[in-house]
């Protein structure tokens, strides 16, 4: 797949992580596994790039003596998710429209 | 490779860094190890589980900026004699001049590099533009003129130019997409010579 393409996608999976609940770094990684294998070296710059963008904020919390950070979506954030969800509605109409065989030749 | 050897590794790897930027990747790597070994990785899967350092690394310092870098580099870590704000002093007409030379020179290559670009679209629209639209042109005139033979010339004139330019589109469009891809080759090269030799500080 096209790197930018993929780099994109990755983005809005992790948001998509965590659209509905808080998460964690290795919690994000443990819920994007059955669709999409990242390893921590590729999440690292992907939650930086959103939380610079304002996409999520970080926040740190206690877990088992230990400090944790969280990951919390902004309203930017659903935004962008919404828009995705918007664009590729037509992209998946599109193909399947292509893998039908369109009209008869 | 334990726990501490790692965060020891990747502190060295990492210490040409602003300390803001070490200080966020290492609580990131420790706790993604801490993580992993709740689930019931020993210490040493749990290192091999981040992955290959130079990839960690290479991950961290792409999303640092170049400007943070340069920055990082040239502040002073200890304070400054008295001395040595005098000579910076007194030689600014020199670095400075040098500094913004090279800083000119960079910006001026890379101006170039997309001018020549556009100029090669400027010519091939332009030939375009003035081959077919030319070329059409004058065959009508021809024909009302009445004389055949030029108007099939001018057509054919018309179709060379076509022929020519209008593949070299997609043939510039490669280019410039290869341009940006080497462009950001670029700066990460230039982002690692800042950061480069981070084993040896």
């Amino acid at each position: 797949m096209d790197m930018q393409l993929k780099r994109g996608l990755l983005d809005v999976c992790v948001l998509a992580a965590i659209q509905h609940e808080d998460s964690y770094g290795y919690q994000i990684i443990k819920d994007m596994h059955p669709f999409v294998e990242i390893s921590e070296s590729t999440l690292y710059p992907i939650l930086r790039r959103l939380e610079a963008a304002h996409l999520l904020d970080v926040y740190t919390r206690e877990y088992n003596g230990r400090l944790r950070k969280y990951y919390h979506i902004t309203e930017a954030g659903q935004a962008r998710l919404a828009t995705f969800a918007e664009e590729w509605r037509e992209i998946i109409s599109i193909y399947q429209f292509v893998t039908r065989g369109g009209s008869a030749q | 490779m334990t726990k501490m050897q790692f965060m020891a590794e990747l502190a060295a790897r990492l210490s040409r860094l602003p300390r803001e930027d070490v200080e966020r990747s290492m609580e990131y790597y420790g706790e993604m190890i801490d993580d992993r070994m709740e689930e019931g990785l020993s210490e040493a899967e749990a290192v091999v589980a981040m992955g290959d350092m130079d990839e960690i690394v290479k991950n961290v310092i792409g999303e640092t900026p170049l400007v943070r870098l340069v920055v990082e580099k040239i502040k002073p870590k200890r304070a400054l004699r008295a001395f040595e704000i005098v000579l910076l002093v007194l030689g600014s007409p020199i670095w400075l001049a040098v500094a913004i030379s090279l800083l000119a020179v960079f910006f001026s290559v890379y101006v170039t590099l997309w001018s020549v670009l556009i100029g090669c679209y400027a010519s091939v629209v332009g030939g375009l533009f003035g081959g077919v639209v030319g070329g059409l042109g004058a065959a009508v005139l021809f024909m009302i003129k009445g004389s055949g033979v030029s108007v099939l010339l001018m057509l054919g004139g018309a179709l060379c130019c076509f022929g020519i330019f209008a593949p070299l589109f997609p043939c510039l469009n490669r280019l410039v997409v290869l341009t940006v891809r080497w462009s950001k080759c670029f700066l990460h090269f230039v982002k690692s010579l800042f950061v480069g030799g981070g084993e040896q500080a």
